[in-house]
């Protein structure tokens, strides 16, 4: 079942053929478990560019479900006491009702397929939640996808409106796909917003002061970037000794490849790698350190001088516990 | 260049596209004017190539994430579903379905299965001989009774207004009904179940009215001949595609079960499509012609009319055609 492209995409697609490799054909849209231990998938669209979806699990797509049934029950009582109205005043109360009865019934069973074909693969109420039906390979859903999946929820209901078939078949595939997105091949993916986080900011002088000391030929590799860009990310959570105990690792081996001091703060060492690696502007930093003037190395002394040891982010003096 | 320099560089770019994002949501494509798409074109494009290179920029794993979600929005208003194919419908219904169901051994099977139940549960309610208290067992009293006194007096025509809502009602209960069973017949044996008990029931109900000392008899026939080739027709094609769905995960073919159902659902999608027009139909004949006081032979046209089209329907447009492959 390849959908085919839509006119939209094909006008951008005239333009968009920026890779050297030659594009793969019409449908070549593949899906891939992603190596995180998560649930993510990885999709790779035939410009070939991979990227990441998160899959919604049912304790997401029940609210969408239980606000669109709000919502097809508000349209239901709206449309009747439209055409109770028209049939008490025009004498034609008979028509009114069969039609009334017609709405239910579309309402009924195609309400969510022909709001996933019209709104992209939401409903109001996946809207709301910010979840989307795609195809499992990234494609847009199709018409006769749309309306199967949703016809299939009847099944998937079972037994008697409480939906254990649905949630089994969501708990044995990795995908948390119901029968009714097994059948028609789509897969529920969350899609919302995230906002940019830039790189940490550095307030403190004696970050830029130490990642000067560091040799200019060490080279940090993608692994070791990683490991501190989520070390920064998250050590503001972090009491001090616990800093100290996570960092410790990476920076005991490092001091002595650098031939640092050995009481040197773990914490600070990181901080500068980071600070090095992401930030750092050499020009900027030797005036950094003309400036403060001072050597990251007396530590205690510093902490003295500024007295502002509460806030200072940073573990000095390394106490010398039993360890 | 550094990282920090590189994000302050993208974050107008990326901030740019995920408003873009936001505005073309909720537009239709036509409505989105041309200068706004080639930028969020290029937008796009440029996103891609960051995430792309995500790794050799050595950007932060939280970047990282952000660009994953901020492409995968903007994929989404890229490439979105496709209206309704209201002209490939008419293709559907009048050429790929009438095919499909000839060629269709679920359906065949369903067929016959349904018919053959029906005239032996007809027969065995009528005859008092052979199981003389089958149609008691299988109708049950009480169901007896409520026959017997819906068609305890003879049709003579009702409030016209009353038919359109007796036509709304049986379009939506009884297209449930069939819509239910297709959804039903992929748990093979439940659907099987519901359509031997549906055949029996409604065979013993026919066998039972015919019998010659019940009087409603004959008002009975009165009702149900006009649109009963319709109704039965569409019941027998959605357990049959329901059926031929539940059929398709056991018996794969060589595919794997999951893109055994996946392929078979849209093969199945046309046989349901014609089933859910039947049932459409005979909903209008029972609301309005049925229950009318018109002269019983101008039903049984009605009634002898509606097969043949069926017939032609499934013979004659569903006739193989050299080249199909089903």
């Amino acid at each position: 079942m390849v959908a085919e492209r839509t006119g939209f995409a094909n006008n951008l697609l005239a333009v968009s053929l920026f890779f050297p490799v030659p594009p793969a054909a019409p449908g070549a849209w593949m899906t891939t478990k992603s190596a995180h231990i998560d649930t993510t998938v990885e999709i790779v669209t035939p410009e070939n560019i991979a990227f990441h979806y998160q899959v919604a699990g049912p304790f997401r797509r029940l609210p969408a479900f239980m606000l669109d049934l709000l919502i097809r029950a508000g349209l239901y009582t709206f449309f009747m006491i439209v055409f109770g109205l028209a049939g008490a005043f025009t004498s034609m109360a008979g028509i009114m009702w069969g039609a009334t009865m017609i709405i239910w019934f579309l309402l009924d069973w195609f309400y969510g397929g022909i709001f996933e074909t019209w709104m992209n693969g939401q409903t109001p109420g996946k809207w709301v939640l910010g979840i989307r039906v795609l195809s499992i390979d990234g494609q847009p859903i199709n018409g006769i996808q749309a309306i199967m999946r949703n016809i299939m929820r009847t099944l998937d209901m079972m037994p008697v409106f409480t939906c254990i078939l649905g949630l089994v078949a969501m708990s044995l595939n990795r995908r948390f796909q119901r029968i009714g997105d097994i059948v028609c091949g789509t897969i529920v993916v969350v899609e919302e917003r995230k906002w940019l986080t830039g790189v940490a900011k550095m307030d403190d002088l004696r970050v830029a002061q130490l990642s000067n000391y560091i040799p200019a030929d060490y080279q940090v590799s993608r692994t070791l970037a990683k490991t501190l860009a989520a070390y920064v990310d998250r050590r503001r959570f972090f009491s001090i000794p616990r800093r100290r105990e996570v960092a410790r690792h990476l920076a005991e081996p490092l001091l002595v490849q650098f031939g640092f001091p050995l009481d040197t703060s773990y914490d600070l060492l990181l901080c500068a790698l980071y600070y090095r690696t992401f930030v750092a502007d050499r020009s900027n930093d030797e005036r950094i350190a003309t400036e403060f003037g001072a050597s990251p190395f007396t530590p205690a002394a510093l902490a003295d001088a500024t007295t502002q040891a509460a806030q200072n982010p940073f573990d000095i003096a390394p106490t010398q516990t039993g360890s | 260049m550094k990282v920090a320099d590189l994000l302050e560089q993208r974050r107008k770019n990326w901030q740019e596209l995920e408003w873009l994002c936001e505005r073309t949501q909720m537009r239709r494509k036509k409505n989105v004017p041309p200068a706004m798409l080639s930028r969020f074109a290029s937008l796009y494009r440029a996103a891609c190539a960051d995430l792309a290179l995500a790794d050799s920029y050595q950007l932060p794993p939280n970047t990282v994430a952000y660009l994953h979600r901020l492409v995968g929005r903007a994929h989404n208003q890229l490439y979105r579903s496709r209206d309704f194919n209201y002209h490939a419908w008419g293709q559907m219904l009048l050429v790929d379905a009438p095919r499909r169901i000839f060629n269709d051994r679920c359906v065949q099977l369903s067929f016959v299965a349904f018919w053959g139940i029906f005239i032996l549960s007809a027969f065995l309610a009528y005859s008092k001989d052979l199981w003389p208290a089958y149609a008691e067992h299988v109708l049950t009293e009480a169901k007896i009774e409520e026959l017997e006194t819906n068609f305890a007096e003879p049709i003579k025509g009702r409030d016209p207004q009353l038919n359109f809502i007796m036509a709304g009602f049986y379009i939506r209960n009884n297209t449930g009904i069939g819509l239910k069973s297709f959804a039903g017949g992929i748990l093979v044996i439940p659907g099987m179940i519901i359509s031997i008990f549906n055949a029996a029931f409604l065979g013993a109900s026919f066998g039972y009215m015919a019998r010659p000392d019940v009087p409603q008899g004959h008002n009975f026939l009165h009702f149900v001949t006009a649109h009963g080739p319709f109704e039965l027709t569409a019941i027998v094609l959605s357990s049959g595609a329901g059926l031929r769905i539940g059929i398709s995960w056991l018996s794969t073919g060589g595919l794997t079960r999951e893109s055994s159902l996946r392929k078979t659902a849209v093969d199945a999608m046309p046989i349901m499509g014609a089933a859910i027009g039947l049932f459409f139909l005979a909903a209008l004949i029972e609301g309005f012609l049925s229950p009318s006081s018109a002269p019983y032979w101008i039903k049984a046209v009605v009634s002898i009319l509606s097969s043949g089209l069926l017939m032609f329907y499934f013979v004659v447009l569903g006739f193989p055609r050299r080249g199909d492959v089903f």
